[in-house]
């Protein structure tokens, strides 16, 4: 396994400016990330979005440093595939290959894994899971919910130290969000979810709400989640 | 039904798919100098037989065929007018024979292995610097995208009969297209966050030659 597996580590901005197509986007952002489990919140154009990708490299920013677990995602978004699991908010346009088993052994065979070897762990995973049966499927026969395990399952593989999960389960029903939220909430790995459905961050240590590219408010869910709904009401946005 | 493939272990799906395209390119040989129609109905029959040990689902795909029999009739025809009734059903049992055959091995082999298998084939491109692999990810990337598409097209289908859109479907294009640039721009962006298409081809060279790690 290429990637050495922490959870302990912790995600720093420092001092970190973004801009995208000319508009500033985040503007000095410094953070420190310890906890295990952080949601972030914001309206939309807020700049959520752009923060997770400069953790994983797919942003670049502007100026200041990140450093993730030890590590700089100045590397670029490859490099950084070992060390930060990315979902994002459409399977669709994240499954790139047409049956589940394929779908699940690329990344581990991109970490330089033997094919053979990454059949094994996918094998293993989906027995650990319950889907045995998934390995020949076809994915465009699952559902919207089942498309979205698959691509945990395809990250889980990798043995991320982070997760990130951009508004994960905005096109799911209440049970299969309630299902993959348990699966989620027993991870290892210190996880960052970006989600409009609030009560999904009941439990998570930390809510960060970001407003016009600036963290707004910062505190545990009891505080910062009331706040952000009565703001939400008062603002006219349309 | 573009993802043609059938889930299930058959004998058919144990066989390596270097092995069924070679049986394949096989009989293409074999059956070219045959003139008796009786051997050639045999082939027929025991290529239809053998859909039928694959099973139900491999049987069903039959009915999919349907599409191709105006197409065989109007060779038929053609051929039976300019050269005769022999030969006629000759050429018509033989393609037949071929293209299901072809298309049970499409039936029961899995993307990555029917690519493995063929992937030698192109490797005089490497000379031109083509990388090879990426012409294999580009067929599955393909495959895996064409539902996925077909699903937007219907999406904007309804869209533009829930507003009474009317005839001039043609407009829908430009909406197809840009719709489509934002899937490609989503799913680069999967692709990379999962460690790209360029690692891989370096990491099994490395593998080779047995440097790495």
């Amino acid at each position: 396994m290429s990637s050495e597996f922490s959870a302990s580590g912790s995600i720093v901005f420092d001092q970190v400016s973004l801009s995208r197509n000319a508009h500033p986007v985040l503007h000095d952002l410094c953070l420190q990330l310890n906890e295990r489990r952080i949601g972030l919140i914001g309206h939309n154009g807020s700049g959520k979005s752009s923060l997770v990708r400069l953790i994983n490299g797919l942003l670049q920013p502007d100026s200041g440093n990140i450093d993730v677990h030890g590590r700089s995602p100045r590397s670029g978004p490859e490099k950084m595939s070992a060390h930060v699991g990315f979902i994002f908010q459409n399977p669709d346009h994240q499954i790139i290959f047409p049956t589940v088993e394929e779908e699940l052994s690329f990344g581990l065979m991109n970490q330089g894994v033997s094919k053979k070897e990454a059949r094994q762990q996918v094998a293993d995973i989906l027995a650990k899971h319950q889907r045995s049966d998934w390995a020949d499927k076809a994915v465009h026969s699952l559902s919207d919910g089942q498309k979205q395990l698959v691509c945990i399952l395809s990250v889980l593989l990798m043995q991320p130290g982070v997760m990130i999960l951009d508004e994960p389960f905005s096109a799911l029903d209440l049970p299969t969000r309630y299902q993959l939220m348990d699966l989620l909430s027993q991870l290892p790995q210190q996880l960052l979810m970006i989600s409009h459905e609030l009560d999904t961050l009941e439990t998570f240590e930390r809510i960060i709400w970001l407003e016009q590219g600036q963290v707004f408010q910062d505190g545990p869910p009891d505080q910062v989640l009331p706040a952000y709904q009565a703001a939400a009401r008062r603002l006219q946005t349309l | 039904m573009i993802s043609l493939y059938i889930a299930q272990k058959s004998w058919l799906h144990r066989l390596s798919a270097g092995i069924k395209l070679l049986f394949l390119a096989a009989i293409s040989l074999l059956l070219y100098p045959v003139e008796q129609p009786s051997v050639l109905l045999l082939f027929l029959i025991a290529t239809l037989l053998a859909y039928a040990t694959v099973g139900y689902a491999a049987l069903r795909q039959l009915l999919a065929l349907k599409t191709l029999l105006p197409l065989f009739a109007l060779i038929f025809l053609l051929q039976w007018w300019s050269v005769g009734f022999a030969p006629a059903a000759l050429l018509v049992m033989r393609m037949l024979t071929l293209i299901l055959l072809a298309n049970l091995i499409t039936l029961t082999t899995r993307m990555d292995d029917m690519m493995d298998a063929v992937m030698p084939l192109f490797a005089p491109l490497r000379l031109l610097k083509i990388e090879t692999r990426r012409i294999a990810f580009a067929v599955t990337l393909l495959i895996r995208f064409i539902p996925v598409l077909m699903a937007v097209v219907n999406h904007l289908l309804d869209a533009w009969k829930a507003r009474g859109g009317g005839r001039k479907l043609w407009r829908l294009v430009i909406p197809l297209t840009i719709q489509s640039i934002r899937l490609s721009d989503s799913v680069a962006e999967a692709l990379a966050a999962r460690g790209g298409i360029s690692s891989p081809l370096t990491q099994d060279q490395l593998h080779q030659k047995g440097s790495f790690r």
